[in-house]
């Protein structure tokens, strides 16, 4: 039998991207980065909201530089975040607490088709002001 | 299937509200995103913001959010950490670290929403500059 290889903290990026994966791994990987992403957004979600306390003016002049179509569609992309989060975490506690061991492949797949459908209408909710305008 | 352990003596109790929490958080995620972008204004706008807080039930919401949303994400990132071998000493700077800037900005944001006046708001422009 071959030795078991004990794994190397050191290179823990290497050794997470060499074995082989499953979606399970993937969606254990992803479902970091995206916890990570959020929390980062977080703080500077508190930060930009802070001069709420300043007035009017104050608030509006700082959030004119965050109503650009750029940060529209990071505003989009965040959502997208938000979404793999929620529905992979779901997943997590179902496979663990509602026995989902026994469909979990199949609950792999309903967690993609409900998270791109949600995106999509969720892009359709923040576009819509602008597809109008387009369309009148 | 396992039966559960007991999880009150295994240290686990963080494990499982990092569940509840995460499982209150969709909820409240996914309904903060629609109301922030029902409409272009609604999650980027004074007055929008400034009508909502007219109820308390809003700035409950908004405080609730902002602990749980603190509370998950910063055991989650000290969940990370655990995944290594951490030295003592470096296990107790991570998580006073956490601790310290998990209290300071979860205090900011509440002292944001606190900080935002109550208005007649038919005559909020007269009242609130
Ligand atoms: C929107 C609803 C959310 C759900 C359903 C959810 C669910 C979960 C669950 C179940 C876990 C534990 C994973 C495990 O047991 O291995 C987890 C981990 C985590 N969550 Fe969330 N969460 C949500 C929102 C958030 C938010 C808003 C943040 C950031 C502020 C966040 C940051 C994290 C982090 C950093 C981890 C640790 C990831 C890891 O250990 O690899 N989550 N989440
Ligand atoms: C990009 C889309 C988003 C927009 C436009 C937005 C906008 C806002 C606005 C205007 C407020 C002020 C309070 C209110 O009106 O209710 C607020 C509060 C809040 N948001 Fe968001 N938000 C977004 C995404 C997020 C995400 C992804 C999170 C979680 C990581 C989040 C967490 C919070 C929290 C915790 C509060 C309460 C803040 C406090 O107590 O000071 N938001 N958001």
């Amino acid at each position: 039998m071959a030795e078991f290889k004990k794994f190397d903290q050191k290179n823990w990026v290497k050794t997470n991207l060499n074995y082989r994966k499953d979606s399970g791994s993937w969606a254990w990987i992803l479902h970091r980065i995206t916890g990570l992403a959020l929390m980062a957004y977080l703080f500077m979600h508190i930060y930009s909201l802070s001069p709420l306390s300043q007035g009017r003016e104050a608030f509006n002049e700082f959030m004119s530089h965050y109503t650009t179509p750029f940060f529209m569609a990071m505003e989009w992309f965040l959502f997208a975040f938000v979404l793999f989060h929620s529905l992979n975490g779901v997943r997590i506690v179902l496979v663990d607490w509602a026995d989902g061991a026994r469909y979990h492949k199949a609950l792999y797949r309903y967690s993609i088709v409900i998270g791109v459908v949600m995106f999509f209408a969720m892009g359709y909710v923040m576009f819509s002001h602008e597809i109008h305008k387009l369309f009148k | 299937m396992y039966k559960h352990q007991n999880s009150r003596s295994s240290g686990s109790f963080s494990w499982v509200f990092q569940r509840v929490t995460g499982l209150i958080l969709v909820v409240v995620m996914i309904g903060h995103y629609i109301l922030m972008h029902y409409t272009p204004e609604s999650g980027h706008s004074y007055d929008a913001v400034l009508a909502r807080m007219q109820s308390n039930w809003y700035r409950v919401l908004d405080l609730t959010f902002i602990v749980l949303a603190m509370y998950h994400g910063l055991n989650g990132v000290w969940g990370i950490f655990r995944d290594y071998k951490l030295k003592q000493w470096q296990a107790i700077t991570i998580m006073s670290l956490l601790i310290i800037v998990g209290l300071a900005f979860t205090l900011w944001g509440i002292k944001t929403i606190l900080d935002i006046p109550y208005v007649q708001t038919s005559t909020s422009e007269l009242l609130v500059k």
